[in-house]
């Protein structure tokens, strides 16, 4: 089958019925121990004409989190993404399962060779060997949907090529129905529920995109062209003639991670003003053009060193790329702005701009949460960082506004900005927005 | 006209530089609460009660003292671009966009001023041989910077330069749309450059706030031409939806701006009177030589290639606009006629130079 045979609309193949009787039932269990750990202990306030919303959920928050990343990571597969896009909403978990859930990356067991070669060799419609001189049946790194392989072509090209899981369909498939489940039978139990099932909507919409790896091509494309001209941002080349909706076939980059200030060193990259140019470059995504890499995690940033020894970023991984709304760069930056100023008036203007509503339409609580997130700042006031305590703050303060709706592009920005403040604070630098725009 | 506080002194607490004149009534423009207001009918710039006196009276001191102050000679002063007729053309041709863009544009870098707060003051009495008692450099960390910042980006609920330069193109130019593109016009330049020691001698605090304080004086020296040029063309009725308050507002601005140029020209003219002390605690270095060497380093690069290099992607972004509209070829070659021109100074043009005038 070759690369334009293969471009059918994604469809669900159902799976074995043990396959699927096995994952529903560690689902379902899974679901029913979280609950009943929460359930436990507000019968027991009860009982006791206790309070149960005065207690301190952390530790079940802890022990909860923790007992999903273990299914997920004994189950594989979908749960595995779940997991990471949990990891991405501050806005509606608790930090625990957010910092837990977050670390489902790229640590995962390999599939075996066979049938990864079985995907490439479906997808390009010829033997491996007719494509590539050499394939490495180890891959260099595994993650919840694919695996990246090390590969050079018969021409000659070293390359990196991600193939799909075959059965991960079927597993997408059997993981929603048992979720949606679970969340339905919550929703019936529970006194006072989170509604889960739009939740479940967005992330079906969501993983359905990611499992076309051609919109990841597209993405990584259309970020190249913003940046074709600055010499100190690339984008891997990607050899579509072998990249399908399972399949991307791209040059192979190698480079320093960018919180390693050691590794930064030892490849001889000059890091004065490092995070101003890494800024710089999330902040043309996102302010200038509202369409940005989301997940810029150290993995998916690789340094070099230009011939003067400045750096140049190298983006991999455009599966969580997000469009922005209109409008919403500059409604960002009038936030920001505002917040530096102290000028609440004008973050009031700027949050109802980005989207960010309470159900009565009352001001303070959208106050409050600007306050709470700036008293978390290092020098108290904000400056142009978010850094990942003001975001877990924020995030904090929304969950306890129940009132206040946030959106989710907002979300999405936020956790890239205190991604990259992480990245700053490895190296003694600050990830600051504002500064990098000045 | 307001009457200064008559006073003789040369200490002022944080509190005495943010304090307001006893306004009547404060300025409210397109909704939103501004900073400043009016006394008998005229338009009074915010915290002036004794931050007027105060520069004055700094100023005053630098006379005495028979020290001269620094001054940039007008001829440096690029014109704006667009000029008054060109922009008024495409105004009347409804080419709206780039006026509404560098309206925008400069309503951001004025709210950027307010990174002015955050410059690292170093400590004078290690760095500088003689007392910087009673004078405007003691004064910068203790209110001067931040009254400065709160002047161009605003603070808590008065909107400042930021928002007045955003009424005043809504107001001139019927809130129109502002395009896509302005945040990538203001990031559109390169990384970030390392910048090369100046005087490797001083203190890194003292070298970086000369360069942060000289940028500023000359940027808002070169907006005189800015301000005459808006204040005509937003007060146009021709092509002004409201000229009398679009032209009012930025007439407003441009009296807020007179202290900053006055206080960082004080400070730094009393600095050139002084000695450095290097970083090691013992070299000296002539104020003046440093000072001047500073103006003159960045004089030459913003009156020359940025001035030029905005110039020409001006001109692009207008002929891309114009290129749009029906008659593009004639309404292009009719912009281009209106253009009064500019002769820009050579990089290595000696008489770019600092000129002093008496305090």
């Amino acid at each position: 089958m070759n690369a334009e045979a293969n471009s059918s609309v994604l469809t669900f193949v159902p799976a074995s019925l043990a396959e699927r009787a096995y994952r529903s039932a560690q689902i379902s269990w899974t679901g029913l121990r979280v609950w009943l750990h929460y359930q436990t202990l507000i019968w027991w306030d009860k009982l006791r004409r206790r309070d149960p919303d005065a207690r301190d959920l952390h530790a079940v928050h802890q022990k909860n989190a923790d007992l999903i990343f273990h299914t997920a990571v004994s189950l594989r597969g979908m749960l595995v993404k779940m997991c990471q896009v949990i990891g991405t909403r501050s806005d509606i978990f608790p930090r625990e399962y957010v910092s837990v859930l977050s670390q489902c990356q790229d640590r995962l067991p390999a599939r075996e060779f066979e049938s990864i070669r079985q995907v490439v060799e479906e997808d390009l419609g010829k033997p491996i060997e007719s494509v590539f001189a050499e394939f490495e049946t180890a891959p260099v790194a595994a993650a919840s949907l694919a695996q990246v392989h090390r590969a050079q072509l018969v021409t000659g090209e070293e390359v990196a090529v991600k193939v799909q899981y075959p059965d991960i369909e079927h597993i997408m498939h059997t993981d929603m129905t048992a979720s949606r489940r679970i969340a339905a039978l919550y929703a019936r139990f529970s006194d006072n529920p989170i509604d889960f099932l739009p939740l479940l909507d967005e992330l079906q919409t969501h993983l359905r995109m990611e499992l076309d790896f051609r919109r990841e091509v597209k993405s990584a494309d259309r970020i190249r062209d913003f940046f074709s001209r600055d010499q100190d941002v690339r984008v891997p080349m990607v050899f579509e003639e072998f990249s399908t909706r399972r399949i991307i076939t791209m040059e192979f980059v190698t480079g320093a991670k960018p919180n390693d200030l050691d590794e930064l060193h030892a490849a001889g990259i000059d890091t004065q003003g490092f995070m101003l140019r890494l800024m710089r470059i999330f902040n043309r995504m996102i302010l200038a053009h509202g369409f940005f890499h989301a997940d810029p995690h150290p993995g998916n940033i690789f340094v070099t060193a230009d011939e003067r020894g400045k750096p140049v970023f190298t983006l991999l991984d455009f599966g969580l790329s997000k469009q922005l709304p209109r409008g919403f760069g500059m409604g960002l930056f009038e936030l920001m702005f505002s917040m530096m100023t102290f000028n609440e008036s004008a973050m009031l203007r700027a949050f109802r701009e980005l989207g960010f509503d309470t159900r009565k339409g009352d001001d303070d609580s959208l106050l409050y949460i600007a306050r709470r997130m700036i008293s978390r700042s290092d020098t108290g006031s904000f400056q142009g960082e978010f850094t990942e305590d003001m975001t877990d703050e924020m995030f904090d303060a929304v969950r306890e506004s129940p009132i206040v709706t946030v959106p989710t592009d907002f979300v999405l920005v936020a956790r890239a900005f205190s991604l990259l403040s992480g990245i700053g604070h490895a190296i003694g630098q600050r990830g600051n927005a504002l500064d990098a725009m000045s | 006209m307001t009457q200064d506080v008559a006073t003789d002194r040369q200490e002022f607490s944080f509190d005495e530089l943010m304090a307001d004149d006893p306004f009547e009534k404060s300025l409210v423009t397109n909704d939103i609460q501004c900073h400043g207001g009016y006394i008998d009918g005229e338009y009074v710039s915010p915290r002036g009660a004794l931050r007027r006196p105060a520069i004055r009276n700094w100023r005053e001191r630098l006379s005495v003292a028979d020290h001269p102050l620094i001054t940039i000679p007008e001829k440096y002063v690029p014109p704006n671009y667009p000029n008054y007729d060109q922009a008024k053309y495409l105004l009347q041709e409804g080419v709206v966009e780039p006026v509404t863009r560098a309206l925008t544009i400069i309503a951001i870098v004025e709210g950027f001023g307010a990174r002015i707060r955050e410059v690292s003051v170093p400590d004078f009495d290690a760095e500088v041989e003689e007392s910087v008692d009673g004078t405007a450099l003691a004064h910068l960390a203790s209110g001067l910077f931040e009254a400065h910042a709160r002047d161009e980006a605003g603070h808590r609920d008065q909107g400042g330069h930021k928002q007045m330069w955003e009424a005043a193109r809504d107001a001139g130019l019927d809130k129109p749309e502002i395009p896509d593109d302005v945040l990538l016009r203001l990031m559109s330049g390169g990384p970030p450059a390392t910048r090369k020691r100046l005087y490797p001698e001083l203190s890194e605090r003292m070298e970086s706030m000369l360069l942060m304080m000289t940028n500023v004086l000359i940027i808002e020296t070169f907006a005189e031409d800015t301000f005459n040029w808006a204040k005509k063309l937003l007060g146009d009725p021709e092509v002004s939806a409201d000229p009398v308050q679009a032209a009012h507002i930025v007439d407003c601005i441009a009296r807020d701006e007179v202290p900053h140029v006055d206080y960082l020209t004080v400070a730094l003219s009393e600095l050139r009177a002084r000695t450095l002390i290097g970083a090691d605690g013992q070299s000296t270095l002539s104020g003046a030589d440093v000072i001047d060497g500073v103006f003159r380093r960045q004089l030459r690069g913003m009156a020359t290639v940025r001035p030029q290099q905005s110039r020409e992607r001006s001109q692009a972004d207008i002929h891309q606009a114009v290129s749009d509209k029906r008659r593009a070829s004639s309404v292009a070659r009719q912009f281009e006629e209106l253009d009064s021109g500019w002769t820009f100074p050579h990089r290595d043009d000696e008489e770019l130079d600092v000129l002093l005038k008496s305090a």
